[in-house]
C-alpha cells in the first residue's frame, strides 16, 4: 500500500492485527500498567467472523494526585503546582493510573472497537465508582484535564456521545471517529522519511491511543514507540 | 545523539523547532530553546498564543502527541534528532 496516498484509515482486518501488536507491544514496555485484552464474543451473529472482537482495558483508575498519592505507582512531581503560561489559573491536571486503592475512586472501562462507517478504531467507555453505580458525562466530564472539559462544553454532541455499544447492547459513551481518519494521517505523513506500511500498521492503534488517551489525561509511556 | 545547548545558568535547554503540517500557518519565530524541566504544555500553549487558537493537534514524529504533562527533556531524549526536537502542530484538528 502506498503510504503517501494513504486515508489514514485500516480496514477491520488491519485493526485486528493492529490491535494485537497495540496490546503485547503495551504488556512488554508498561509493567505499570494492566494489560489489554481482546473480547471475542461468541454470540455476535450479525457480525462476520473476521469483524468479531474488540479491545477492553477495564476498571483503570484515574484520579487526581494529592499528599496522599505520593507513594502510589506516580509519573509526575507531586510537589509542583505548575502553571502552563501567565494569566492562566488552570493547574495542570495530571491523572496518575493507579491499580488498586482502598479508597473511593472512579472507575473506567475502556474499549476500542472496529467502525466499519468509518474504517477506525473508536473509544468507547464508561465510568462508575466501587458500588458499579454509573457516572453520567455531567460527572465524568467533571474529572476530565481541563481542556477536555472545554472541548466537551464547546462541541458538546460531536466530540463525546452516548450510544449502544456495538456488542454489549447497553449504552456507553464514545469519543466521535469522524475526525479520525484526517488526523491519523497528519500523525504518520508528516515524518520527513515516510514509513513503511507494516511500521504503519504497528504503530498505528499506539499512535491514535496517544492522542486519545489525552482526553482522560492518560500519559503513554513512549519507550512503547521505539 | 547531539548534546543539547547549554546555558550559563547550566539549565539544559533543548531546541525546539516548531513545524506547520496541514493548513496551519507558519510561525515567523519557529525555533526557540526552552528549558528541559519545562512541560511539553509550555510549548502548546505558546503555539495557542501565537496562533491565536484554543485547540491544536500537536505530536512528534513517530506519530506519537505526548501528553502536556511530559517534560521537554524526556521528549528530546526520546524524539529528538540532530540536536533538536520537532514539534508539528495542524490547525485541523476534529473529533466529529
Amino acid at each position: 500500500m502506498d503510504v503517501l496516498h494513504w486515508d489514514g484509515t485500516i480496514s477491520v482486518k488491519y485493526f485486528r492485527i493492529g490491535a494485537f501488536a497495540f496490546a503485547q507491544n503495551w504488556e512488554n514496555h508498561n509493567s505499570g500498567f494492566p494489560p489489554w485484552s481482546w473480547v471475542c464474543p461468541k454470540h455476535h451473529w450479525l457480525a462476520s467472523p473476521e469483524e468479531k472482537g474488540y479491545l477492553s482495558w477495564e476498571k483503570i483508575c484515574i484520579s487526581r494526585p494529592n499528599e496522599e498519592d505520593v507513594d502510589q505507582i506516580s509519573q509526575i512531581d507531586t510537589r509542583e503546582e505548575e502553571i502552563s503560561c501567565p494569566g492562566n489559573e488552570d493547574v495542570i491536571d495530571d491523572a496518575i493510573l493507579v491499580q488498586s486503592s482502598n479508597r473511593e475512586l472512579h472507575y473506567y472501562d475502556f474499549h476500542i472497537v472496529y467502525s466499519s462507517t468509518f474504517r477506525v478504531p473508536v473509544l468507547y467507555f464508561r465510568a462508575y465508582c466501587s458500588d458499579g453505580r454509573p457516572f453520567s458525562l455531567d460527572e465524568i466530564e467533571k474529572e476530565l484535564p481541563a481542556c477536555s472539559a472545554k472541548e466537551l462544553s464547546k462541541s458538546k454532541w460531536t466530540f463525546i456521545t452516548q450510544e449502544e455499544h456495538p456488542y454489549l447492547k447497553r449504552p456507553w459513551f464514545k469519543l466521535h471517529p469522524c475526525g479520525t481518519a484526517e488526523w491519523m494521517k497528519l500523525l504518520f505523513l508528516s515524518d520527513a522519511a515516510k514509513p513503511k506500511f507494516e511500521v504503519v500498521l504497528e504503530l498505528y492503534l499506539l499512535s491514535w491511543f496517544s492522542v486519545v488517551g489525552q482526553v482522560f489525561g492518560l500519559r503513554i509511556p513512549f519507550k512503547i514507540s521505539n | 545523539m547531539a548534546a543539547a545547548a547549554e546555558s550559563p545558568s547550566s539549565v539544559r535547554k533543548v531546541v525546539v523547532h516548531l513545524r506547520a503540517t496541514g493548513d496551519a500557518p507558519i510561525l515567523k519565530q519557529a525555533k526557540f530553546k526552552i528549558p528541559g524541566t519545562d512541560k511539553f504544555a509550555k510549548v502548546i500553549d505558546f503555539l495557542r498564543r501565537q496562533l491565536h487558537r484554543d485547540t491544536l493537534f500537536v505530536y512528534v514524529n513517530s506519530a506519537f502527541s505526548p501528553n502536556p504533562d511530559e517534560l521537554v527533556i524526556d521528549l528530546y531524549n526520546n524524539f529528538g534528532f540532530d540536536g533538536k526536537l520537532v514539534v508539528n502542530y495542524a490547525c485541523s484538528m476534529a473529533w466529529g
